[in-house]
Order: C-alpha cells, then sequence, then structure tokens
C-alpha cells in the first residue's frame, strides 16, 4: 500500500505542469465555449436556425457532434463536447504511455520492479493516477459549463461524459504500450485511435436519422463504436442519461484487466508485438541524414498520411448528402462561415475548406514530429553518433527540416488525392472538385511554420523543444480553428498560423497570408541552420 | 606532425561547475595514451571537446593539427570514435548501424574489403548484427559502437570507456583489435578508462586527470618510480637506529617479527648497501603495484588505506604537487 502511494505521488509530481495544463485548458475551452455561444447565437431562434443548417451540413455534423435541440446547454454540449473528449483522449494515452512503456524503455520500470513494488503497483498506480486525472478533467469541464451559466445537473453530466472517455483512453493507451515495444510507437497508435473514435461518431453523426424539424439528430450506429459517440448519448442537458457511461468506465476497466493479465505473464520491458530480427547489412537507400531520418519517421508519416487520406475520403462520402444541399443562398453560406472556419461560396467548398483545415493540421503535426525526432535524437544519444561522423550539425538539422516538408507535402497529397477520387466517385462534378489541389496547397504555408519555429527553439532552447513544439500547435489550433466558434478576439485569433492559411473562393485565392508565412519560415529556418553551428550537441 | 592532440589550458564550465580545469593533454601520434580517472574527473568532456561535439570555455585544443569546433567535419573524417554511453536506434538492426555509420563517413560498404573486415569483427566480438538496436543489451551496444569505429581506418581513435560492459575475452579482444590497428597503420589511440588493468594491458603512456586537471603523467615505468617501494626483513636482532636515520627511509615500523619501511622507488639502490651491511635475512622487495599508484590519484576516501601505508596524507598532498610540477 505505501508503494502504490508512492509511486502514486511520483507520478503525480512528476505530471504536475503537464497535467494541470490540460485538465485547465479543458475547463477554460468549456467556459469560453459557453461565453461566446450565449454571445454570438444569443437566442432559442437564433440556435434553431443554425441548428437546421448545421443537420443538413453533414461537414459540419463530423467536427461538432450530436444535434439535440436549440436549448443553450445541449446546443453547447453538441459545439464543443467532442473535441473536449478528444484532448481527454490525447492527454489520457499520452498519460498511460508516459508511465508504462516509455519507462520500461528507459530502463527505469526494472528499476522499480526490483524494488519491494513489483510488478504489480507500478500498474495500480498508473491507472489511480489516470482514474483521478479523469475526475478532475469531469470536474474542470462541470466547473467550465457551470461558470458559463449552464445548469448544473446536465453540466455534471457533461463533465462526467468527459472523463469517462477520458477513462475508456488511458484503458486504449496502456494496453497499447503492451503491444509496442517503442512509446513512439505506443503513442502513435493510441493516439490514432483516439482519432479514429472522433471520425467514427462524426461519420456515424453525420449519417444519423434527423428528425423532422432539423434539431435533432439520431446517431447511426459507427457513433455507437466510439467512446466519444457514448459520451454524446448522454444527452447531457436534455436528457441526462447516465447509463451511456458504462460503455467507456467498462471498456476502460476491461482494457485494465487485459492489460493485467499480460503483465502476469510477460517479462519487465518485453510487448507483445515483439521487434523481428533485422538485416545484417543496410539497404542501399540508408545512407545519409537525410535517408535516416525518414527511416526514423517512417511509421508516423504513413500514420499521418492515413489521418491525411481518411480526411479526403470524408470529404467524398459525405459528397451525396452534400449535394442535395448545394445552395447558393447566401444567407445559408454566412451562418456556416460562423460555425465553420471556413469560406466557400459551394457546400462542396465549405465542406473541403474546413476537412482540409484539420488535415494541415495533421501535416503540420507530421512535420513538427520529425523535427521534434531531432531533439529525441539528441537526448538518446544516438544524434552523437552521426554528428561524430562527417556530417555538420547544419546538414544533420536541414535533413530532418527537408523531411519534415516532405511530410508536409505527402499528407496533404494523400488528403488531396482521397477528396478527388471520393468526390468523383460521389458524383460531384461541381468546379470545387478542381480546387481541391488549390485548398491542399493553401494548407502548407501553416504547416511549414510548424517546421521552421521548433526548429528554432530546438537551436535556442534545446529543454523545451518538444513542450514548446506541442504547445504552439495545440495554440494554433485553438485560436485559429476553434477560435471564431470560442470567441476569442481577432488579435488572438491572429497569433495563430492557421488563421492566415489562404483561402480560395469563388474569386480566386489570396495568398498574401500565405506569402508572409513563408516570409517567416524562410528567415526561421535560416536562423535555424545559422546558429546550429554554434550549438553545442547534447546541450541542455 | 608528431602530436596527434595536444590541449592547453584548456577550461570547460557547465554553470558553476568546472568540468575541466586547465587541462594539458599532449598525445603524441602512434602511441596509445591511457587516459585515467576517478568518476566526474572530466574525461568524457575531455574527449567531447576534442571530438567538436562540445565547446571549450576558453585554452586551446588542437586534433591532427585542426581545431575540433571550427574543422568538426574535416576533423571526423579522419577520427573514429566510441561514446561513453552508445545508444542506438531502436529500430535499426546492428549490422544497419554500422553501415550506416561508415556511409556517412563516405565509405561504401560494397567493397568486399569492408565486408570482410565486417564480417571479421563481428566473428571475433561474438555480435549478432541482426537484432534491432533495443534488443541488445549494453554489452553488445558498445560492440556496435566499438566495430563501427574498428571496421574503418582512421588516424586517431577516441575511446570513451571502450570495454565498459564487455565480459573478460571480449577486453581480450578489444586489446588485441586496438594493437592490430596500431601496428598495421600507425594510428593513435586515446581511450579513457577508470580501469586500471585495462591500460596497463595497452597504453604505453598515461595521463591522470582528477578535478579537471592532469595530476600525473608519463610512462607506467616512470610513474613507478614515483611512488614508495615497499621494503620487509626478519628481524632477527638486527639494530634499526640506522635505517631510522637513513634520509631514504620512511615509516620504519615493526609487523610482528619483520621489519618494514618504504623507500622512494628511485632511491632503493641507495638503500641496498645499508641493508647489506646489516646483514639482514628474509629480505622482501616489493614494488609498488599500479593500484596503489592509482588509488594516490584517486579520490580522499578510496586513497585512504594507501596514503597510511605511506606516511599520512600531508607529506602525500605534498609528493603529489611536485610530481606534477616535475612533470
Ligand atoms: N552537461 C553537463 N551539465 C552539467 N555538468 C556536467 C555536464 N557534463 C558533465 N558535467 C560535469 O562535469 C564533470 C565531469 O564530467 P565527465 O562526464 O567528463 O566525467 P568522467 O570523467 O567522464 O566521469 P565517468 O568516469 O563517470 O564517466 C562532472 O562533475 C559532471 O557532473
Ligand atoms: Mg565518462
Amino acid at each position: 500500500m505505501d508503494a502504490l502511494w508512492v509511486l502514486y505521488l511520483q507520478r503525480l509530481r512528476r505530471d504536475r505542469w503537464q497535467l494541470t495544463s490540460w485538465v485547465l485548458s479543458i475547463g477554460v475551452l468549456a467556459w469560453f465555449a459557453v461565453e461566446a455561444i450565449a454571445t454570438t447565437f444569443g437566442n432559442q431562434a437564433a440556435r434553431a436556425e443554425i441548428l437546421q443548417l448545421a443537420t443538413a451540413t453533414p461537414a459540419i455534423l463530423v467536427l461538432r457532434g450530436l444535434a439535440r435541440g436549440p436549448e443553450l446547454g445541449a446546443f453547447t454540449f453538441f459545439e464543443i463536447y467532442t473535441f473536449l473528449a478528444l484532448l481527454a483522449g490525447l492527454m489520457n494515452t499520452f498519460l498511460a504511455v508516459r508511465h508504462t512503456r516509455a519507462e520500461e524503455e528507459s530502463g527505469r520500470a526494472e528499476l522499480v520492479f526490483a524494488t519491494a513494488a513489483g510488478r504489480w503497483v507500478p500498474l495500480a498506480a498508473t491507472v489511480l493516477h489516470g482514474a483521478v486525472a479523469n475526475v478532475l478533467v469531469a470536474g474542470a469541464t462541470a466547473i467550465g459549463f457551470l461558470g458559463g451559466g449552464l445548469d448544473p445537473a446536465g453540466s455534471i453530466v457533461a463533465g462526467l461524459a468527459t472523463g469517462a472517455a477520458g477513462f475508456a483512453f488511458l484503458g486504449v493507451g496502456l494496453l497499447a504500450g503492451r503491444f509496442f515495444s517503442t512509446s513512439r510507437g505506443a503513442n502513435g497508435i493510441s493516439a490514432a485511435l483516439v482519432m479514429l473514435a472522433y471520425l467514427l461518431r462524426g461519420f456515424g453523426d453525420a449519417t444519423g436519422q434527423i428528425s423532422g424539424d432539423g434539431l435533432t439528430v439520431t446517431a447511426a450506429w459507427p457513433s455507437w463504436l466510439s467512446p466519444i459517440g457514448w459520451g454524446q448519448q448522454t444527452f447531457a442537458y436534455t436528457g441526462n442519461r447516465l447509463w451511456p457511461l458504462l460503455l467507456p468506465l467498462v471498456v476502460g476497466a476491461g482494457c485494465v484487466a487485459v492489460v493485467g493479465i499480460i503483465t502476469a505473464r510477460r517479462d519487465v520491458g518485453t510487448s507483445l508485438l515483439a521487434g523481428r530480427a533485422g538485416p545484417a547489412e543496410a539497404a542501399p537507400t540508408l545512407r545519409g541524414p537525410f535517408s535516416l531520418a525518414l527511416r526514423l519517421q517512417r511509421g508516423a508519416i504513413i500514420g499521418w498520411c492515413i489521418g491525411g487520406l481518411a480526411m479526403g475520403v470524408l470529404t467524398g462520402s459525405l459528397g451525396n448528402a452534400i449535394q442535395s444541399a448545394i445552395t447558393t443562398n447566401p444567407q445559408v453560406t454566412a451562418a456556416l462561415r460562423a460555425m465553420v472556419e471556413a469560406q466557400g461560396t459551394s457546400m462542396t467548398q465549405l465542406l473541403i475548406a474546413a476537412l482540409f483545415e484539420v488535415s494541415g493540421i495533421l501535416a503540420a503535426a507530421c512535420g513538427l514530429q520529425a523535427v521534434l525526432r531531432l531533439r529525441q535524437e539528441e537526448v538518446a544519444g544516438t544524434a552523437g553518433l552521426v554528428l561524430s561522423e562527417p556530417v555538420s550539425r547544419m546538414r544533420w538539422l536541414r535533413s530532418f527540416l527537408e523531411l519534415g516538408a516532405v511530410s508536409v507535402v505527402l499528407v496533404m497529397a494523400f488528403t488531396a488525392v482521397g477528396a478527388w477520387f471520393s468526390l468523383l466517385l460521389a458524383g460531384d462534378s461541381s468546379g470545387a472538385v478542381a480546387d481541391i489541389w488549390q485548398t491542399a496547397l493553401n494548407q502548407l504555408p501553416a504547416a511549414l511554420i510548424y517546421l521552421s519555429l521548433p526548429a528554432a527553439v530546438f537551436v535556442l532552447w534545446p529543454r523545451a523543444t518538444i513542450a514548446v513544439g506541442w504547445a504552439l500547435l495545440g495554440l494554433g489550433v485553438v485560436f485559429g480553428v476553434y477560435g471564431g466558434m470560442l470567441g476569442f478576439d481577432r488579435t488572438l485569433r491572429d497569433l495563430s498560423p492557421f488563421t492566415h492559411s489562404p483561402v480560395t473562393t469563388g474569386t480566386g485565392t489570396d495568398w498574401s497570408g500565405g506569402f508572409w508565412m513563408l516570409g517567416i519560415t524562410a528567415v526561421l529556418t535560416v536562423f535555424a541552420l545559422a546558429a546550429v553551428r554554434r550549438r553545442e550537441v547534447g546541450a541542455a | 606532425m608528431d602530436t596527434a592532440i595536444r590541449t592547453v589550458d584548456l577550461h570547460k564550465n557547465f554553470g558553476q561547475v568546472k568540468a575541466l580545469d586547465g587541462l594539458d593533454l599532449e598525445v603524441s601520434t602512434g602511441e596509445i595514451h591511457g587516459f585515467l580517472g576517478p568518476n566526474g574527473a572530466g574525461k568524457t568532456t575531455t574527449l567531447r571537446i576534442l571530438l567538436g561535439l562540445a565547446r571549450a570555455s576558453s585554452g586551446s585544443a588542437s586534433v591532427l593539427g585542426l581545431h575540433p569546433w571550427a574543422d568538426a567535419v574535416e576533423l571526423h573524417r579522419r577520427v573514429a570514435s566510441v561514446p561513453g554511453d552508445v545508444a542506438l536506434w531502436p529500430n535499426l538492426s546492428g549490422g544497419e548501424a554500422i553501415d550506416l555509420l561508415f556511409r556517412l563517413r563516405g565509405g561504401t560498404t560494397d567493397s568486399p574489403v569492408y565486408r570482410q573486415r565486417k564480417q571479421r569483427l563481428c566473428d571475433v566480438f561474438d555480435f549478432d548484427p541482426t537484432k534491432r538496436g533495443r534488443a541488445y543489451s549494453k554489452g553488445n551496444r558498445q560492440k556496435v559502437a566499438l566495430i563501427a569505429a574498428l571496421v574503418t581506418d582512421a588516424e586517431l581513435y577516441l575511446f570513451d570507456e571502450p570495454t565498459s560492459g564487455l565480459d573478460p575475452l571480449m577486453e581480450s579482444v578489444f586489446t588485441a583489435e586496438i594493437h592490430r590497428i596500431v601496428q598495421e597503420n600507425g594510428s593513435s589511440v586515446l581511450l579513457s578508462s577508470h580501469i586500471l588493468s585495462e591500460v596497463e594491458h595497452l597504453a604505453s603512456r598515461v595521463s591522470i586527470i582528477r578535478s579537471g586537471r592532469i595530476v600525473d603523467g608519463g610512462t607506467l615505468d616512470s610513474l613507478r618510480h614515483l611512488t614508495r617501494t615497499e621494503i620487509s626483513f626478519t628481524r632477527d636482532g638486527v639494530d634499526m637506529d640506522t635505517l631510522a636515520t637513513a634520509p631514504q627511509v620512511h615509516d620504519l615500523s615493526l609487523d610482528g617479527d619483520r621489519v618494514k619501511f618504504g623507500a622512494d622507488s628511485d632511491r632503493v639502490h641507495e638503500v641496498l648497501p645499508l641493508l647489506g651491511a646489516l646483514g639482514v635475512k628474509g629480505l622482501l622487495v616489493a614494488p609498488p603495484s599500479l593500484e596503489e599508484l592509482f588509488l594516490h590519484h584517486y579520490g580522499d576516501s578510496i586513497a585512504a588505506p594507501a596514503e597510511t601505508a605511506d606516511g599520512g596524507p600531508h607529506s602525500h598532498r605534498h609528493r603529489h604537487l611536485t610530481t606534477r610540477t616535475g612533470a
């Protein structure tokens, strides 16, 4: 018992800042959402109108949620819950992997295992830590909604729905940690599963049964495959059902049980998907820092490209539904623009703009990972091996930046190809299809910022590279993509690169923001390349 | 060029910590130079500066006539190294890592010479190149770095505790390989260690570093001369007064029926006539072990036993200083 307590406190202490920022972000987002919605869509009638538009526009349902009427609470839940649950999911999978697989990888787990703590207590401490974190998330969400002035019962249900979804992903993360032998692999796959859960329910919501008045949607079956979908089924503020939350809790507990069984049977440090033997000789292509970077990032790039492809395919899968809703009514598009941070003249254009913007985030994340890899290589010590050979620090940094740029382009290319095929298959022949390539190109400048900016951080403040890199991306997404909905003012939203992505409209594309970002990227890149020559390897 | 490495008054500060504090190190071309010192003495820091991975706070360093920080890339074409703590890429096999590192030097791994060398090294080190990085034990990770370094023809090899994690058999393989590269190519080797025996088998000269400074150096034989030889004989009614007043004799004592004292190693020949005149029996002359020499330079706590046997810490510290200024 003592050991459990000690290990729990150690985890809490290690995560104190990280956990605080996750929990606070989630709570504050909930609060902002209520405030912004109360301001923008003040009265019931306005919200009803928007809801009717939304339910007729599957793209919005994918990115928002399950419509359950125009009442302020239900409307807020519809707008923000899936995003909160997404954040809670990522928080949990990272937490789970950080305290299990990553610990084993570093060898620290073995130290603990050798003590009286044995093999069960560390697992129990991680589960306890995660469970408490989810209680905090639930509390923060509920308080956020309450603080915004929503009714207590619904707010508590909404909070519980967020925490419960988080708990399911805690189990997913733990399980991934048992299956994969590296923390990168485990993090990657479990984050991908969180995204999948988000998209599954998006698909289910978008293809669900719309009520006669267009104000409520009954989700189709894919939503029932997703912990985030289960959370939505609580119908917070209108139904306040708690029984759907049994599902994520059972899934989470089930995963923990399976992990327990595996733990009982395996050695510390091993994984179920144990590495196979490798070749005794390197393939001819593995010959320089760029090919090494590619080899290291290959799995991640493939994963992000699949994500991009999925976003693209979603565009066309929803295309049919959109066909019927194509409208030239400017009032409708204006209202939609208030909900989706995108512009366009036709519904298809809107849909492409909205989903490609999400792909742009995936592309940025993929590129960012390539740059963060520099720091991981440095901390692991493998950077020293390369830099002890005739490879200059500049060439080394440049290789990872080049790979980052290639991955950004690849993710957008996969998105565009997926969208192009699926729209053609859906029979959409509108001009919007031709805009696909342009729209994909539009996302590149913002994503490239997420190469050059972390590269500069890597040179100037090595220790902070990874945290700052992800934080910048997170803030960029919240300010730039959700900023409008959350009612952030212009100056705040302008801080995000995504705000400045060029937008293709019927009359063409304004690339002034794009060129600015390309210029900033060029300056930051040149700075990083020049400054890394003066930087020691392995600096703190 | 007859010096492979020369550092003059090298300093390296990490904030308040002075990792190097005026290091003067010289390694001649073609020699195997042992770099000895306790934990935290600054060995790794020195080697990283010599490799251009870290930059000296002040002082100068020249490696193969190049400036290690400014000319790092040029230098790395001519230097092979093994870091103190070998990390591998988890998803690359050992064989892939070795090939990659060789190709980074501009070499081609298709040549029969390379293949044959790599194969031979894998054989003598009993190393399986098909495992993935994460599956290797510490010793096997070490072998990857050793093979990657030894498979190249370098003018200078920098090894940071190269045998840590290797079993004794592999240590002797390593020793043989080092002798080979020096004989075949006339390469220079700087190898850090805190294991004396390893250096004893390999090095022709050593430098002992402590707290960021070289506290002693030279050939092993010359170092031996700087410590005391222990002499003992059967008491057997010998008059000890002549010995007690002789300047060469230190710490005269009785141990059961044997008389013991220490003599400066380079003045033992002056003591022998005295002993001859006394007609001692059961004479035993024990030259100083390198362990003693080594402990002498190590931390105070470790050195305590050696120092009491040798006349107390103060006289010791004094000798310490004279040795350094003399060297
Ligand atoms: N990056 C760093 N930041 C702060 N201090 C450092 C850093 N690297 C080394 N030091 C300090 O510099 C001193 C010398 O360390 P170094 O690693 O060179 O010792 P060493 O002789 O290689 O020791 P060992 O035998 O344990 O490998 C130590 O006091 C160490 O704590
Ligand atoms: Mg060291």
